[in-house]
């Protein structure tokens, strides 16, 4: 075999804390050969980042290497000064950074962002550096024209490329993607990893491609290797992973990632037969519609967010409502429990046909049906209380338990939801939790008073791989026992047809498709839903590039 | 468990984390000392408006400090200078932050039409020129620490009000306000117990700002001659002292226990608030923390440092 372009021995780095130091990465050892796609995997706090940033020696201190070499291209990466270093990132090696979005200065245009790598590494300006930066653009597909935009002009997949077009710039052979397409839509981010791989094979590039997504990976990697704690627990070609791998870690990661085709498997998630949905709906919307104006009494410019959506729930129902970012998914769940006021259209609640958009008020009844369970854990429970308040204030407030009862009513709530034992988590406050616990907790304030429905908006999408089927499979149990009405909002379809009885897809505002969740994922109708279940199907890469 | 111990467990654990601060805890210290002197001495000296003996004699051991150009007690004037100060002082401190809080706050948190206005107002103050209108206002209005108190807190809550209304506006769109809201909360509950307590640095630091603002400008004012000349306060100490052409007479006692006092309190102050910023802003220790431990020679490199401590 030939010689690694890649080698890492022994890498460990620590980050000084005034008590002992944290070791973030353990005793990291890979390879990655000439014109390979090498993974590495990864949930947050893993030390997958950890382990790049060390090795191009940009992360700043309190951190630092306290062992082990790295050899770029054989040259030992841990002796070298500081101008070695500089001459050596982006000729040698070039970077994709986390968030690629906000990588773009927004006051260069992308002309004058491209001209700066050039004239910093090849002395290139000009006329010269124009075409290259023609040439650069035309390689991820994007019309040199683009050149005057600046980076506010452009849309999220376009800025990711002329992000990967910057990291081309010098050709290096070696180019390291962090999380490269974790902001982006499933369709976009399907078409940059085509992109990327076509590259690849024209330019031979070596790629270090960091993710949390192993479903993704599994796609277009070689090899692999899966991280835990700072340390690989498994490093192998995908062929093997996919078999099952050997570590338990691996098969729990593998274990949990739901798909969007072949067979829907039977479990807990799926409906009760038992179970009878009611003949009229518990939630009705008609032609609702939201507005955003923007603020100031000369701007004119209006936003429609939501148009003339209409949908019925009906009680004991999971319905899903599926889109991307900026699909108005999130401003139909604001509407819904009424946090904000439509300009249009009404929301009915259990066939009362009382209209709840009459009144400016929100009743503290409508409160209690109708609870919502947000996106983020970390930023949904307030850190200065204690679990016990933030289940105990919507009690007292609608005056449902006495004092004395309330201590035994929390704990039994938090045990239901899978946090054992209730006591002990009763007294913690946020930070002492991990994500999982606290989106567990935030459920169960949503639960305790006993609504009928439950705004879900992205509950899992903040959360690692490894835990997101556990808390969906909360809202299942909770319908199986409670008959709790659920509207589960998601932008991954795969997930929605692992939990939902029916799903809504969205497109800019408006409803494309609605249908339930079998029918839609396996006979969709619309170009737009085809696209979606395409891009959350196993083997996507493959039929991608056939029809390119 | 019950609902006061863990409200107390917030503030305690907030406090502790200041004090164990070594310049907060040094700088409460100072104010706390003058604090005292304020309150208790005066009952114990001579009373700083009593005619004794030679104007102007220089510091002795009759009269630690000398007398003044009325022959009065500079020690004295100097110890009961500080009640009315500290007071017009911290109170126009508090007063600030309240009027900020309750402004800026229901600016922040409701938004709409109500921001539109409030903001309004906000703006008008903070366009105003505070010197000249405090100067306008302190003569026209009758010279009583009453007025300064008030020309102090109408010149000066405008810059508060904003600085919450701006962290008020980035708390309401947290998710945690929007579930106390869909669980039923009352707006007021969600202000003072979901939000201001997450604001408690901020109001400290406000406070402490505050007060040090209110304790120049009223130390200024009076030096002007436009407070009350006839109660004793650190503010008139030096307006007598340039009446009585201190500088001129070289009579040095006269002016530098008050000026020092003045300084040594709005030091204090400021370091109690380098502690709160500290505490509050945890990289400021680590950073300190971490440039003692890398070698020198691997430090403001902007590489990543390599060395190994367990060696």
């Amino acid at each position: 075999m030939t010689k690694p372009l890649i080698s890492v021995e022994n890498l460990s780095v620590e980050y000084i804390t005034d008590t002992s130091p944290v070791k973030a990465v353990r005793d990291v050892t890979f390879e990655i050969f000439h014109g390979e796609i090498f993974g590495l995997v990864g949930e947050s706090g893993s030390g997958k980042s950890t382990v790049v940033q060390a090795m191009m020696r940009i992360l700043p201190p309190p951190a630092y290497i306290s062992g082990g070499k790295v050899f770029i291209n054989n040259e030992d990466i841990m002796e070298a000064s500081k101008s070695d270093i500089i001459g050596f990132r982006w000729k040698k090696i070039s970077i994709v950074m986390q968030s690629a979005l906000n990588a773009l200065n927004p006051v260069l245009s992308v002309r004058e962002q491209i001209h700066d790598v050039l004239d910093t590494h090849k002395g290139l300006n000009g006329k010269e550096a124009d075409d290259r930066a023609k040439e650069l653009l035309s390689l991820v597909d994007i019309n040199y024209d683009r050149l005057e935009s600046y980076p506010h002009q452009l849309s999220g997949g376009m800025k990711q490329r002329i992000v990967i077009a910057i990291a081309l710039a010098i050709m290096p052979p070696i180019i390291i993607m962090d999380e490269p397409t974790t902001a982006l839509d499933v369709i976009v981010e399907r078409e940059i990893i085509a992109k990327i791989i076509e590259l690849r094979k024209e330019l031979g590039i070596t790629i270090l491609f960091i993710t949390h997504d192993l479903n993704l990976l599994m796609e277009f990697a070689d090899r692999l290797a899966i991280m835990k704690n700072g340390e690989i627990v498994e490093l192998d070609k995908v062929k093997d992973i996919q078999k099952g791998g050997k570590h338990s870690y691996t098969k729990k990661l593998i274990g949990s990632i739901p798909s969007a085709s072949g067979k829907r498997q039977k479990g807990l998630l799926s409906r009760p037969d038992s179970l009878n949905l009611s003949k009229s709906p518990i939630l009705e919307v008609h032609n609702l519609e939201k507005v955003f104006q923007s603020p100031g009494i000369f701007n004119k410019n209006k936003i429609i967010a939501v148009n003339n959506v209409s949908f019925k729930i009906f009680k004991g129902e999971i319905v899903a409502l599926v889109g991307e970012s900026g699909s108005g998914k999130s401003t139909i769940a604001k509407l819904i429990t009424r946090m904000i006021r439509p300009s249009a259209g009404s929301i009915y609640l259990d066939g009362k046909n009382k209209k709840v958009t009459e009144s400016r008020s929100v009743p503290l009844e409508y409160r209690k049906t109708v609870q919502m369970v947000f996106q983020d854990p970390f930023g949904s429970l307030n850190s200065i209380h204690t679990v016990y308040h933030h289940l105990a204030r919507p009690l007292l407030r609608h005056g449902l338990k006495e004092q004395e009862k309330i201590l035994s009513h929390i704990i039994h709530l938090l045990e239901k939801v899978g946090l054992n034992p209730g006591e002990k988590f009763a007294d913690k406050f946020p930070h002492e939790m991990s994500g999982g616990e606290r989106q567990r907790v935030a459920i169960a304030r949503a639960l305790s008073l006993k609504p009928q429905i439950i705004v879900a908006d992205e509950p899992t999408s903040m959360l690692d791989v490894s835990i997101r089927m556990d808390v969906l499979e909360i809202f299942a149990k909770m319908r199986k026992e409670n008959n709790l009405t659920v509207l589960f909002i998601t932008h991954d379809l795969a997930s929605a047809r692992y939990l939902a009885d029916r799903i809504i897809v969205l497109k800019n505002g408006s409803i494309i498709e609605e249908n339930t969740s079998e029918d839609l994922i396996q006979n969709p109708r619309e170009k737009y839903t085809k696209q979606l279940v395409h891009a959350a199907s196993p083997g996507w890469l493959n039929s991608l590039s056939k029809n390119s | 468990m019950n609902k006061t111990t863990y409200q107390n467990s917030i503030l305690s654990r907030w406090f502790i984390g200041i004090m164990s601060n070594q310049k907060a805890f040094t700088g409460s210290c100072v104010i706390l000392i003058f604090a005292l002197i304020a309150i208790f001495l005066p009952f114990f000296i001579q009373s700083p408006t009593d005619f004794l003996g030679t104007p102007l004699s220089p510091p002795s051991l009759e009269y630690i400090f000398g007398t003044n150009g009325q022959g009065q007690d500079v020690f004295a004037q100097t110890i009961c200078g500080a009640r009315q100060t500290l007071l017009v002082g911290f109170g126009a401190g508090i007063l600030v932050v309240i009027i900020g809080a309750l402004i800026g706050g229901i600016a922040g948190f409701y938004g709409g039409r109500t921001d539109d206005i409030l903001s309004l107002l906000i703006n008008i103050f903070l366009v105003m020129p505070g010197l000249p209108l405090m100067v306008i206002l302190a003569s026209y209005l009758p010279p009583t620490p009453g007025t300064l108190l008030g020309v102090l807190v109408f010149t000066g809550w405008a810059w508060n009000a904003r600085v919450i209304r701006s962290q008020m506006m980035t708390f309401r769109n947290r998710d945690f306000v929007s579930a106390a809201i869909i669980s039923g909360e009352s707006n007021i509950r969600i202000i003072i117990v979901e939000i201001m307590p997450r604001m408690l640095s901020l109001l400290a630091s406000s406070f402490i700002g505050a007060s040090i603002y209110a304790i120049g400008a009223q130390v200024g004012l009076e030096f002007l001659g436009l407070g009350d000349v006839s109660t004793v306060t650190w503010g008139t100490n030096l307006y007598w002292a340039s009446n009585d052409l201190a500088l001129l007479t070289e009579s040095w006692w006269t002016f530098i226990p008050t000026g020092l006092s003045i300084a040594m309190v709005s030091f204090a102050l400021t370091l109690i608030n380098f502690g709160i910023d500290e505490v509050s802003n945890p990289r400021l220790i680590s950073e300190r923390l971490w440039r003692n431990e890398i070698p020198e020679d691997m430090l403001n490199q902007g590489i990543t440092p390599v060395f190994n401590p367990h060696d």
